[in-house]
Protein backbone atom coordinates (compact mmCIF):
# COMPACT_ATOMS: atom_id res chain seq x y z
CA UNK A 1 0.00 0.00 0.00
CA UNK A 2 1.36 3.34 -0.91
CA UNK A 3 1.48 6.15 1.68
CA UNK A 4 -1.35 8.32 -0.15
CA UNK A 5 -3.58 5.30 0.02
CA UNK A 6 -3.11 4.82 3.92
CA UNK A 7 -3.72 8.20 3.95
CA UNK A 8 -7.32 7.98 2.07
CA UNK A 9 -8.16 4.98 3.93
CA UNK A 10 -7.35 7.35 7.27
CA UNK A 11 -9.41 9.76 6.20
CA UNK A 12 -12.41 7.78 5.15
CA UNK A 13 -12.20 5.83 8.35
CA UNK A 14 -12.21 9.12 10.35
CA UNK A 15 -15.38 11.00 8.43
CA UNK A 16 -17.21 7.72 9.71
CA UNK A 17 -16.64 8.61 12.98
CA UNK A 18 -13.79 6.33 13.61
CA UNK A 19 -11.46 7.33 15.95
CA UNK A 20 -7.82 5.57 16.04
CA UNK A 21 -8.80 3.15 19.12
CA UNK A 22 -4.87 2.27 20.17
CA UNK A 23 -4.24 6.05 20.10
CA UNK A 24 -7.64 6.60 22.30
CA UNK A 25 -7.10 3.64 24.82
CA UNK A 26 -3.24 4.80 24.94
CA UNK A 27 -4.49 8.05 26.21
CA UNK A 28 -6.35 8.36 29.96
CA UNK A 29 -8.45 10.97 28.87
CA UNK A 30 -9.43 10.08 25.44
CA UNK A 31 -9.01 12.09 22.50
CA UNK A 32 -9.04 15.81 22.19
CA UNK A 33 -8.67 15.80 18.70
CA UNK A 34 -11.91 13.52 18.33
CA UNK A 35 -14.34 13.32 15.08
CA UNK A 36 -16.96 14.65 18.29
CA UNK A 37 -14.67 17.45 18.40
CA UNK A 38 -14.39 18.41 14.84
CA UNK A 39 -18.34 17.97 14.46
CA UNK A 40 -19.11 20.60 17.19
CA UNK A 41 -16.55 22.82 15.54
CA UNK A 42 -18.56 22.64 12.69
CA UNK A 43 -21.27 23.67 14.20
CA UNK A 44 -19.90 26.59 15.38
CA UNK A 45 -18.37 27.80 12.10
CA UNK A 46 -21.37 27.31 10.55
CA UNK A 47 -23.39 28.94 12.81
CA UNK A 48 -20.99 31.88 12.96
CA UNK A 49 -20.62 31.85 9.39
CA UNK A 50 -24.05 33.73 8.61
CA UNK A 51 -23.95 36.01 11.22
CA UNK A 52 -20.21 37.41 9.42
CA UNK A 53 -21.79 37.45 6.02
CA UNK A 54 -24.47 39.56 7.42
CA UNK A 55 -21.73 41.82 9.01
CA UNK A 56 -20.18 42.31 5.65
CA UNK A 57 -23.25 42.78 3.89
CA UNK A 58 -24.64 45.60 6.68
CA UNK A 59 -21.44 47.51 6.20
CA UNK A 60 -21.64 47.95 2.28
CA UNK B 1 25.89 -22.35 -5.04
CA UNK B 2 23.50 -20.02 -4.45
CA UNK B 3 24.45 -15.78 -4.35
CA UNK B 4 23.30 -14.11 -1.39
CA UNK B 5 21.11 -10.99 -2.36
CA UNK B 6 21.32 -9.12 0.68
CA UNK B 7 23.34 -6.47 2.58
CA UNK B 8 26.38 -7.39 4.12
CA UNK B 9 25.51 -8.52 7.79
CA UNK B 10 27.13 -4.82 9.61
CA UNK B 11 27.00 -3.04 7.14
CA UNK B 12 24.32 -0.57 8.81
CA UNK B 13 27.36 0.19 11.40
CA UNK B 14 29.01 1.59 8.78
CA UNK B 15 26.87 4.04 7.83
CA UNK B 16 25.63 7.25 9.36
CA UNK B 17 22.36 6.68 10.04
CA UNK B 18 21.66 10.50 10.97
CA UNK B 19 21.56 11.75 7.85
CA UNK B 20 18.33 12.99 7.57
CA UNK B 21 15.64 14.33 10.01
CA UNK B 22 13.29 11.02 9.47
CA UNK B 23 16.51 8.93 10.54
CA UNK B 24 16.29 10.54 14.23
CA UNK B 25 13.49 10.23 16.35
CA UNK B 26 10.72 12.63 15.54
CA UNK B 27 9.98 16.04 17.11
CA UNK B 28 6.31 15.35 18.45
CA UNK B 29 5.16 11.68 19.11
CA UNK B 30 1.48 12.32 20.63
CA UNK B 31 -1.76 12.50 18.60
CA UNK B 32 -3.06 15.40 20.08
CA UNK B 33 0.34 17.50 19.84
CA UNK B 34 0.96 16.58 15.97
CA UNK B 35 -2.91 17.51 15.16
CA UNK B 36 -2.76 20.85 17.45
CA UNK B 37 0.93 21.38 15.36
CA UNK B 38 -0.87 20.71 12.04
CA UNK B 39 -3.95 22.56 12.80
CA UNK B 40 -1.86 25.83 13.92
CA UNK B 41 0.40 25.44 11.04
CA UNK B 42 -2.91 25.50 8.90
CA UNK B 43 -3.75 28.87 10.60
CA UNK B 44 -0.28 30.57 9.00
CA UNK B 45 -1.87 32.74 6.26
CA UNK B 46 0.93 31.17 3.85
CA UNK B 47 -0.35 27.63 4.15
CA UNK B 48 -3.64 28.96 4.35
CA UNK B 49 -3.21 30.45 1.24
CA UNK B 50 -1.41 27.62 -0.26
CA UNK B 51 -4.17 25.03 1.21
CA UNK B 52 -7.13 27.02 -0.92
CA UNK B 53 -5.15 27.70 -3.49
CA UNK B 54 -4.53 23.49 -4.16
CA UNK B 55 -8.35 23.36 -3.77
CA UNK B 56 -9.06 25.90 -6.62
CA UNK B 57 -6.81 23.85 -8.76
CA UNK B 58 -9.74 20.86 -7.82
CA UNK B 59 -6.65 18.78 -6.37
CA UNK B 60 -8.49 16.53 -4.07
CA UNK B 61 -8.12 17.21 0.00
CA UNK B 62 -6.38 13.69 0.35
CA UNK B 63 -4.04 15.05 -1.84
CA UNK B 64 -3.15 18.16 -0.10
CA UNK B 65 -3.03 16.29 3.06
CA UNK B 66 -0.85 13.71 1.79
CA UNK B 67 1.70 16.85 0.49
CA UNK B 68 1.32 18.49 4.10
CA UNK B 69 2.18 15.32 5.70
CA UNK B 70 5.13 14.39 3.41
CA UNK B 71 6.96 18.07 3.79
CA UNK B 72 6.34 17.29 7.62
CA UNK B 73 7.69 13.92 8.13
CA UNK B 74 10.72 15.15 5.12
CA UNK B 75 11.63 17.49 7.93
CA UNK B 76 11.91 15.15 10.95
CA UNK B 77 8.30 16.72 12.78
CA UNK B 78 6.22 13.10 12.90
CA UNK B 79 6.80 9.55 12.19
CA UNK B 80 5.18 8.29 9.46
CA UNK B 81 2.15 6.24 11.13
CA UNK B 82 1.45 9.32 13.47
CA UNK B 83 0.90 11.12 10.38
CA UNK B 84 -1.62 8.34 8.84
CA UNK B 85 -3.38 8.39 12.22
CA UNK B 86 -3.76 12.38 11.97
CA UNK B 87 -4.90 12.46 8.16
CA UNK B 88 -8.23 12.16 9.33
CA UNK B 89 -8.47 15.35 11.62
CA UNK B 90 -6.38 17.20 9.12
CA UNK B 91 -8.52 16.06 6.52
CA UNK B 92 -11.47 17.06 7.84
CA UNK B 93 -10.33 20.23 9.46
CA UNK B 94 -9.60 21.79 6.07
CA UNK B 95 -13.13 20.63 4.42
CA UNK B 96 -15.24 22.70 7.74
CA UNK B 97 -13.17 25.29 6.76
CA UNK B 98 -13.78 25.19 3.05
CA UNK B 99 -17.57 24.67 3.81
CA UNK B 100 -17.46 27.53 5.90
CA UNK B 101 -15.68 29.97 3.20
CA UNK B 102 -18.21 28.18 0.37
CA UNK B 103 -15.00 26.26 -0.97
CA UNK B 104 -15.93 23.72 -3.29
CA UNK B 105 -13.38 20.68 -2.86
CA UNK B 106 -13.03 16.94 -3.57
CA UNK B 107 -12.62 14.99 -0.71
CA UNK B 108 -10.56 12.25 -2.90
CA UNK B 109 -11.59 9.12 -1.36
CA UNK B 110 -14.36 8.35 -3.25
CA UNK B 111 -14.27 5.22 -5.32
CA UNK B 112 -14.68 7.24 -8.84
CA UNK B 113 -11.40 5.48 -10.02
CA UNK B 114 -13.03 1.67 -9.64
CA UNK B 115 -14.34 0.00 -12.52
CA UNK B 116 -17.92 -0.78 -11.84
CA UNK B 117 -19.04 -4.27 -11.69
CA UNK B 118 -22.33 -4.74 -14.38
CA UNK B 119 -23.79 -8.47 -14.92
CA UNK B 120 -22.29 -8.75 -18.40
CA UNK B 121 -18.67 -8.01 -17.04
CA UNK B 122 -19.19 -10.55 -14.71
CA UNK B 123 -20.46 -12.79 -17.09
CA UNK B 124 -17.51 -12.05 -19.52
CA UNK B 125 -15.28 -12.58 -16.74
CA UNK B 126 -16.35 -15.82 -15.55
CA UNK B 127 -16.81 -16.94 -19.11
CA UNK B 128 -20.66 -17.58 -18.98
CA UNK B 129 -21.70 -14.82 -21.74
CA UNK B 130 -24.88 -16.06 -23.93
CA UNK B 131 -24.26 -16.42 -27.42
CA UNK B 132 -26.70 -13.46 -28.61
CA UNK B 133 -24.60 -11.25 -25.74
CA UNK B 134 -21.36 -12.35 -27.39
CA UNK B 135 -22.85 -11.32 -30.94
CA UNK B 136 -23.65 -7.75 -29.70
CA UNK B 137 -19.98 -7.44 -28.07
CA UNK B 138 -18.08 -8.39 -30.85
CA UNK B 139 -21.03 -6.25 -33.41
CA UNK B 140 -19.99 -3.18 -31.09
CA UNK B 141 -16.34 -3.93 -31.45
CA UNK B 142 -16.33 -4.63 -35.03
CA UNK B 143 -17.39 -1.38 -36.00
CA UNK B 144 -14.05 0.70 -36.60
CA UNK B 145 -14.14 4.31 -36.10
CA UNK B 146 -13.99 6.24 -39.11
CA UNK B 147 -10.29 7.34 -40.69
CA UNK B 148 -9.32 10.83 -40.48
CA UNK B 149 -8.81 11.95 -43.72
CA UNK B 150 -8.01 15.87 -42.81
CA UNK B 151 -4.67 17.34 -42.21
CA UNK B 152 -1.04 16.23 -42.96
CA UNK B 153 -1.42 13.09 -41.18
CA UNK B 154 -4.55 12.07 -42.03
CA UNK B 155 -4.96 8.65 -44.49
CA UNK B 156 -5.22 9.99 -48.26
CA UNK B 157 -8.99 9.19 -49.67
CA UNK B 158 -9.40 5.93 -51.82
CA UNK B 159 -9.67 8.62 -54.87
CA UNK B 160 -6.52 10.39 -53.95
CA UNK B 161 -4.47 7.27 -54.00
CA UNK B 162 -2.66 6.39 -57.76
CA UNK B 163 -0.88 3.75 -58.70
CA UNK B 164 1.93 3.97 -60.44
CA UNK B 165 2.37 2.38 -63.85
CA UNK B 166 4.44 -0.91 -64.76
CA UNK B 167 7.31 1.25 -66.37
CA UNK B 168 7.21 3.62 -63.56
CA UNK B 169 7.38 0.57 -60.79
CA UNK B 170 9.91 -1.46 -62.80
CA UNK B 171 12.54 1.73 -63.10
CA UNK B 172 11.54 2.41 -58.76
CA UNK B 173 12.80 -1.45 -58.71
CA UNK B 174 15.71 -0.96 -61.12
CA UNK B 175 14.54 -3.48 -63.82
CA UNK B 176 14.61 -1.39 -66.77
CA UNK B 177 17.90 0.53 -66.33
CA UNK B 178 19.81 0.40 -69.11
CA UNK B 179 24.15 -0.21 -67.97
CA UNK B 180 26.26 2.64 -69.03
CA UNK B 181 29.13 1.00 -70.52
CA UNK B 182 32.82 2.13 -68.96
CA UNK B 183 34.92 4.83 -70.82
CA UNK B 184 38.14 5.69 -70.94
CA UNK B 185 39.86 2.49 -71.25
CA UNK B 186 38.36 1.24 -68.22
CA UNK B 187 36.85 -1.85 -69.78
Amino acid sequence: MKFEDAVKKSIKAFMQGKAPSATTAINKDGLFYSPEYFDDLEKTLMEEAPKKAKKSTGSL
Amino acid sequence: MKTFNAPIAGANYTADIRNYPWHRPPDISNYDEGVDSLLGKLKEPETHELVFSMLDLDMPISTVVSTLMMQSISKGKFAIDLSILMAGPVARYISIIADSQNVKYDMGVGDADRIKITPTSLKMALGILEADEAEEIDEATEEAPAAVSEGLMGAPELAQITQASDDEQASMLGLNVEEEEPTNGMA
